[in-house]
């Protein structure tokens, strides 16, 4: 192939600033509470977190599960919200750019649907589902589909006109047009989706958890806040950024793989 | 190219387009023969866009029609096809998969399909690129895959759209020759829009030239010039002038 992959380095202080950054924004606060500056009672040092997360791991108390257990509670309901908020949000989204019909039944309702915060949602849910993993499953998913109905549909609609006009000079019909032109020119929308959607999920989690539960990562924070356990509560904290992170991070390497023959 | 034959392959009768109180195309009858390559030249703004627009079907006239092979012109049942000015690749398809796009349209089976990408990218010259991906090649790379993929379909009728209006002087000689070559090669019926005069002269077995809005047809103008034809030859320039002074005094 005459064509020529350049690879440009990245900037030696792009690579080595953002670990000084963490690692002066842990000693900071590490020296702001060792030294008083914020009472304990208020704020637990990183290495109070530490010792807690420690020791979490192997002690049920005083919340009721060990460390693992609060983690897999939270992925498993975060994931299950998830995926359902992208199987149903996605293809109703691509559905609504470009069937009149779809949007026309769907758009009302969903505008009418989204402002409101999926906390909102807690006493109806408990209701319906009473407090297991359905009903926070179910504020996961309303948490999530609103942004892969919202990418799916601008993406749709932001397929190129021309092209459009291309496919109808040659006879596609409205099927053909857009499963052939729409959905792949809407597909980096789709994958940014893929990215808010489990932005929103992940921070409803501990929204979620708010409903009687008795493991997963918010209600830790929320048990660190009843027993007056600010290193719990840090500890459920950072947990839910890290492993939020993380995810996004294996997303992210996902969608740079599909999208490679997209956006060279 | 001679023994042209002389049916009718495209007629267009009372060709009319009103967006409300504003006439664009008023009565516009032509025809085009089989295997003819007809240019269309007019002033900026003569509804040229509108024009190509309700002849591709894209847009329903307010009166009058088109026919192709003496029926109504249908996009599902005939094969036309429209290069735009701007490029229209498919930008997840290779460069082969874009060319090919129209006849997947079409429905024409795997291996004719593959046969018919396999011809045009040879005389066009984008074999060696057929792996590539659209943003791995040249603008004007750009726009012969368009060509390509419009030639590919066998159409009835091909409209272009000043396809070369975007590119650079030597480059757009080069790919004028190349139509011409394809066009001969392969007898289609083509309808090529410019603004550019030299370019319709150069091309094109007859022009015809619009007015102003409302759009009539102003005058035919038959180009029988040898080709390849030659941009110095006195009856060559002669033509120009002509066709310039239609446009210039309107």
């Amino acid at each position: 192939m005459a064509y020529k992959e350049v690879t440009v380095k990245q900037p030696l202080l792009l690579t080595v600033l953002p670990y000084v950054s963490i690692a002066a924004f842990f000693i900071v606060w590490e020296f702001a509470v060792s030294s008083g500056v914020i009472p304990n009672e208020l704020l637990a040092s990183p290495s109070q977190v530490v010792s807690t997360f420690i020791d979490k791991l192997s002690n049920p108390n005083p919340d009721g599960a060990v460390m693992a257990t609060h983690a897999w509670t939270s992925v498993q309901e975060a994931f299950i919200g998830y995926l359902l908020a992208l199987l149903v949000g996605i293809p109703l989204g691509l559905a609504m750019g470009w069937f009149n019909v779809v949007e026309g039944l769907f758009r009302p309702i969903f505008e009418l649907i989204r402002p409101i915060p999926p906390i909102a949602w807690i006493p109806l849910t408990v209701f319906w589902f009473g407090i297991g993993l359905a009903g926070k499953v179910f504020i996961i998913w309303i948490a999530g589909i609103v942004p892969c109905v919202i990418n799916a549909y601008v993406g749709v609609r932001m397929t190129n006109p021309t092209l459009i006009q291309m496919a109808r000079t040659y006879g596609a019909n409205d099927w053909q047009i857009f499963t052939q032109l729409c959905i792949p020119s809407s597909l980096p929308m789709v994958f940014g989706a893929l990215q808010l959607a489990l932005a929103y999920c992940w921070t409803n989690l501990v929204a979620a958890e708010l409903l009687a539960a008795d493991s997963g990562l918010g209600f830790l924070i929320t048990m660190g806040g009843r027993l007056g356990r600010p290193d719990i509560i840090v500890l459920g904290m950072i947990c839910v950024g890290i492993s939020g992170a993380i995810i996004g991070f294996i997303i992210d390497r996902v969608e740079k793989k599909l999208l490679a023959g997209i956006r060279r | 190219m001679d023994e042209k034959q002389t049916r009718n392959k495209v007629e267009v009768r009372n060709l009319t387009k009103r967006f409300g109180d504003l006439t664009v195309l008023d009565g516009i009858n032509f025809n085009i023969k089989e295997g003819e390559l007809l240019a269309i030249v007019g002033p900026t703004g003569c509804g040229k866009t509108t024009f190509l627009n309700t002849l591709s079907k894209l847009m329903p006239t307010t009166e009058g029609n088109i026919y192709i092979n003496g029926e109504e012109a249908d996009p599902k049942k005939h094969n036309l096809a429209y290069v735009f000015q701007e490029p229209t690749c498919l930008p997840w398809r290779t460069v082969r998969e874009n060319v090919a796009y129209g006849m997947e349209v079409k429905g024409v089976g795997k291996e004719e399909r593959e046969a018919r990408a396999t011809k045009i990218m040879d005389l066009v010259g984008l074999t060696s690129c057929a792996d590539l991906y659209p943003n791995q090649v040249s603008a004007s790379m750009m726009q012969r895959i368009a060509v390509s993929r419009a030639f590919a379909v066998n159409p009835d009728l091909l409209l272009m759209d000043e396809p070369y209006g975007q590119l650079d002087v030597k480059l757009r000689f080069y790919l004028e020759d190349e139509l011409v070559n394809i066009w001969r090669k392969l007898n289609s019926t083509v309808l090529f829009v410019t603004h550019n005069i030299e370019e319709a002269v150069y091309v094109a077995e007859r022009i015809l030239v619009l007015t102003n809005k409302p759009t009539k047809i102003k005058a035919e103008i038959p180009v029988d010039l040898p080709r390849p034809r030659d941009l110095l030859n006195p009856k060559f320039i002669e033509l120009r002038k002509e066709v310039t002074e239609l446009i210039r005094w309107w």
